[in-house]
């Protein structure tokens, strides 16, 4: 068992309000970008923010480590995906579009409108990451084509009873996640959806690279790994002092899928082993360390102290974690 | 063809402005037709001409614009318009015989003949006033009207001696009256006695009124009719021109039904559609309100022309209302004297004629008649015979009829002895009525199965079903319940018995309320079809009432949904083939072609049937094996069209083969997918194994 990156090293901070989204971007991952609900997304570079770092008191002043700010979105940003050639990038919001943005340019190339509702989630998928998949509030997922310039989608997805909270593409197949308890999974190849019944409403979704397995977080404080084969659960991933029942967190497998990482309601980061789900670490996101024992939960159920979002870098032993305090905080082996 | 010729072209016109001399010539005459030749025209006599001479621009109203066939309007061939005529304001009086249609128009001879005979009058009977031209007295035309032919009581007056114009009765012994009055003898003749006029009531006096009517007070009228009875037969249709001739009186205010708005006296305060009680409120305070003074416009009564009431009728009508009856008694209260019968009664009465001493009547009382005359009555009061007796003398057989007593028992006919003091009331005897009267015990359930009311036996066995599982009424009634379920088992034919009827209750009441329940238990029968898959029962409403604990219970609990067996399964951890369900989507092609795969056929094949498993599924939308089996078909036989007709019979016989195909067993105790048993470790270590594992 390789260490678990537990040291911080890096602070990212600027955010106005909580950070729901965190992406690295692709290829070596140098880059993290950030969406928040002060309706910005902020491109930084990990490596020039230090853990110490604070934000600038002037608003116009750039913080250490931020390369670009991408402001379009008229609400909470909700959600970022780079694409694999990493000149692009998909951002979903509150103001139910979906955005499609140029890196360099910080200009929006397409804007997509169409949902109901606040977009949960917005991924890359098809070939040459030709499609968008967004899910929303609206319960819809909606496919939307990059290459064409088309206004509406490709096609719409609305077998969900409630709001889809999260959305995956994996090699031919739309994975949506529901607040409905159900994960759903479409395979474009045979025309078939398999629907997973979890039974409590479903937040988050990361599938292996194997793409047989699934791992989904849901609203009873379970984190749960499916056989996508035939809906089984292989394992459930709990703690005592995991909570997550009332708020959209992320959670993400890491470590060459080794790992499963995910935030809470109540500020910590919890760090399970996928074979054993005995409980690796815990860590407190605005203490900026690992926690060790069971962990402190009095009185810190407040908004600020949510871990919405946590990425996992899958070209070094490096993740990042975003809380509602506005900061990211990028954990590490060594500095 | 020839054309409208054009003003200027015409004789009168061009003549008169150079007519050539008839005898010298001189020079060349020019051509007439020369048009404009620069002397003044009015407007009026100008006129277009096409190119051809002829006249254009006719005129709205003669035909306008280059009118008719090739401008043929006013000309021989052409239509001739005439001067419009608005027929607006006189419709009929331009128009003889116009659009005004009769019936006559459409009658032919035979018709006609028939309308001007039906114009003929005749009577039907002779009449006796046609042609009597003495006879036109007074009676107008009332002889028209009277049939000559004779009536049965004329004519069997007149087969008993009477004559036309006669009075009826003996013959009176008087003088004749002649012009020349000889009184001298008195005892001169035999005449029959004078025609006494038949009174002749008229219809106004015939009075069709109620009890306690009282007229207009009408008294002009009432003297209007004496003057009118006086004088000739009562002709009623002929009153009106003689009442029209009369001077008009006015007319008193009548009272009747309603009063209209036409009644209307002027006053303001008078509401003609005022409902309801007339309530005076006293406007002003502290003292009372003085009668109504006459408004200051209108004197009191000047809306009624002074009417004369003659003294003399007063009076005359007082002593009428004043007067008695026959017999001493004012009329009753409502009635009035008739007083033309006054007169009647008034003729005087002639004494009975006085028997002449010593007369004897030939018909004389026989002397043999018994002196001891018994009437029937007394006669019947001395025989001590009664009834029964008489019948048995009268030999009649006596009825098969039974008494009361024959039917009563002992007691009860000493009781009726006791109280009527009679002791010679028959024995009683207490038999049971006859056969067909029984009223008791044995006929009464049988008039009572009557009043039970029918109720479909299927609906009864569903409105009870529906009381077994869910909602029945009459919650709030247990015994009531009860007795509706009892009544339904009856009439689902579980029971026989009658329904049940408490001590105190009615047969009416006990018969309505199994009414009730029949039309209850139609009301509230199960739902079927459609109908019932939308509605759900309620749960009870009534709870136990148990105090304090109430105020935190809501008013209605959610009624649980049933459960979804995959939520279940899935709460309860059993994931797996419980909590999936897959169905077909159809993803569009663009879709496709963006993912690069190829669109799914259009039946998605059932899933998971063979044990490759879903990867291989999805990967293949046709499985290899089947394909090289189609493959390897379509080479050896061709496909099906281009088959020849002989390898039909091959093909045929190779069918059989290729359908054979086997059955899954399905085991219906075992759940394969349930009871599967986890994958083993390594299997996990193989998929999640770390490759520094081993470090």
């Amino acid at each position: 068992m390789p260490a678990f990156p537990t040291i911080p090293i890096a602070k990212l901070s600027g955010h106005n309000g909580i950070v729901h989204a965190v992406a690295y971007s692709s290829g070596s991952q140098s880059y993290i970008l950030t969406g928040s609900s002060d309706r910005t997304i902020r491109l930084y570079n990990p490596k020039k923010a230090p853990p110490s770092s604070v934000a600038p008191a002037a608003s116009n002043v750039y913080p250490p480590g931020l390369v670009n700010k991408y402001s379009a979105h008229g609400y909470e940003v909700l959600s970022i995906h780079v694409n694999a050639d990493n000149d692009r990038f998909v951002s979903t919001g509150g103001d139910k579009t979906v955005f499609l943005w140029d890196v360099q340019t910080a200009q929006t190339i397409r804007r997509y409108s169409g949902h109901a509702g606040r977009v949960n989630r917005g991924v890359f998928g098809g070939d040459g990451d030709s499609i968008i998949a967004t899910g929303s509030f609206d319960g819809t997922v909606k496919i939307w084509d990059v290459k064409s310039k088309s206004h509406k989608p490709i096609m719409t997805l609305d077998d969900a009873k409630d709001s889809i909270t999260d959305v995956s593409v994996q090699d031919g197949e739309i994975i949506s996640a529901s607040v409905d308890g159900r994960v759903r999974s479409y395979d474009i190849r045979t025309g078939t959806c398999h629907v997973d019944v979890i039974g409590y409403p479903c937040t988050s979704l990361d599938v292996t690279k194997k793409g047989t397995e699934l791992l989904v977080s849901s609203l009873d404080s379970t984190i749960r790994l499916m056989d996508r084969a035939n809906g089984d659960m292989l394992k459930a991933y709990t703690d005592e002092a995991f909570l997550n029942k009332d708020l959209r967190v992320r959670s993400t497998l890491g470590l060459n899928d080794s790992v499963v990482l995910s935030g809470s309601d109540n500020g910590m980061i919890f760090v399970w082993d996928i074979m054993g789900g005995e409980c690796l670490h815990r860590f407190k996101h605005s203490e900026m360390r690992e926690v060790q024992g069971k962990g402190t939960t009095a009185g810190q159920t407040g908004k600020k102290d949510v871990v919405s979002a946590v990425a996992f870098c899958t070209a070094r032993r490096e993740w990042a974690s975003a809380g509602g305090d506005g900061s990211v905080v990028v954990w590490g082996v060594e500095r | 063809m020839a054309y409208k010729r054009p003003r200027a072209s015409s004789p009168s016109s061009s003549q008169k402005r150079s007519r050539p001399s008839k005898y010298i010539s001189l020079g060349t005459e020019l051509p007439e037709d020369d048009g404009d030749d620069g002397a003044f025209v009015p407007v009026w006599k100008q006129t277009v001409t096409d190119e051809r001479g002829r006249r254009r621009l006719h005129g709205a109203f003669t035909g306008g614009f280059s009118a008719g066939y090739f401008n043929t309007v006013g000309s021989k061939e052409g239509w001739a318009p005439k001067t419009f005529v608005s027929s607006r304001a006189n419709r009929n009086k331009d128009q003889p015989n116009g659009a005004a249609q009769r019936a006559e128009d459409f009658m032919d001879d035979e018709d006609l003949a028939q309308a001007a005979e039906t114009r003929q009058l005749e009577t039907a009977q002779n009449f006796a006033g046609i042609g009597e031209a003495g006879a036109m007295k007074d009676d107008g035309m009332f002889g028209l009207f009277l049939t000559q032919e004779e009536t049965m009581g004329v004519k069997i007056a007149q087969s008993m001696g009477w004559r036309r114009d006669q009075g009826i009765g003996r013959k009176v012994r008087r003088n004749a009256r002649l012009e020349d009055d000889a009184a001298g003898d008195s005892a001169a003749h035999l005449f029959a006695p004078d025609d006494a006029r038949v009174m002749t009531v008229p219809r106004e006096q015939v009075r069709r009124k109620g009890l306690g009517y009282l007229s207009e007070a009408r008294l002009g009228d009432i003297v209007e009719n004496e003057v009118e009875r006086a004088s000739g037969p009562d002709l009623h249709f002929l009153q009106g021109s003689k009442k029209a001739l009369a001077v008009r009186k006015p007319t008193v205010k009548k009272s009747s039904f309603g009063v209209g708005i036409l009644n209307d006296t002027g006053s303001d305060d008078e509401d003609p559609y005022e409902l309801g009680p007339k309530i005076t409120f006293n406007k002003t305070l502290g003292k009372d309100k003085k009668a109504k003074k006459p408004s200051k416009f209108a004197k009191a009564g000047a809306s009624d022309k002074p009417v004369f009431i003659s003294k003399k009728e007063t009076s005359k009508a007082l002593a009428i209302s004043s007067r008695r009856s026959m017999d001493g008694n004012p009329p009753l209260a409502g009635f009035t004297l008739a007083a033309e019968t006054a007169e009647l009664k008034s003729k005087s009465r002639y004494p009975a004629p006085k028997i002449p001493s010593g007369w004897k009547s030939s018909k004389g009382v026989s002397a043999a008649t018994p002196a001891n005359f018994q009437s029937v009555a007394d006669a019947a009061k001395v025989s001590t015979l009664d009834a029964k007796a008489r019948s048995t003398l009268l030999g009649e057989k006596p009825l098969p009829g039974k008494s009361i007593f024959d039917f009563i028992p002992k007691g009860a006919r000493d009781r009726l002895a006791d109280l009527s003091g009679k002791a010679d009331l028959p024995q009683g005897l207490g038999q049971s009525g006859p056969e067909g009267h029984l009223p008791a015990a044995s006929a009464q359930p049988k008039d009572l199965w009557s009043l039970v009311p029918a109720l479909d036996k299927v609906l009864a066995a569903g409105a009870l079903a529906k009381g077994a599982t869910g909602w029945m009424p009459y919650a709030e009634d247990f015994q009531k319940r009860t007795r509706y379920v009892s009544f339904l088992e009856l009439r689902a034919g579980l029971k026989d018995d009658l329904p049940e009827r408490s001590r105190g209750v009615s047969i009416s009441d006990w018969t309505k309320e199994l009414q009730e329940f029949a039309h209850a238990a139609e009301v509230f029968k199960p739902t079927t079809g459609i109908m019932a898959s939308r509605f759900t029962s309620s749960t009870t409403s009534t709870l136990p009432q148990n105090g304090g604990n109430e105020a935190n219970e809501n008013l209605r609990k959610p009624v649980a949904k049933p459960e979804d067996p995959a939520e279940s399964a899935a709460k309860l951890g059993m994931y797996g083939a419980m909590t999936r369900s897959s169905f077909p989507f159809h993803p569009s092609r663009l879709l496709c072609k963006r993912f690069n795969v190829q669109p799914p056929p259009d039946m998605p094949p059932a899933f998971n049937t063979s044990g490759t498993g879903f990867k291989a599924q999805t990967e293949e939308p046709v499985s290899k094996n089947a394909m090289e089996k189609m493959l390897h078909d379509v080479l050896t036989n061709g496909t099906a069209m281009q088959r020849p007709g002989w390898m039909g019979q091959a093909a045929e016989a190779a069918a059989p083969q290729s359908q054979s195909v086997e059955h899954a067993t399905v085991d219906v105790e075992k759940n394969e997918a349930l009871s599967n048993e986890r994958a083993p470790e390594d299997v996990f270590k193989a998929i999640f194994g770390d490759d520094d594992d081993d470090e």
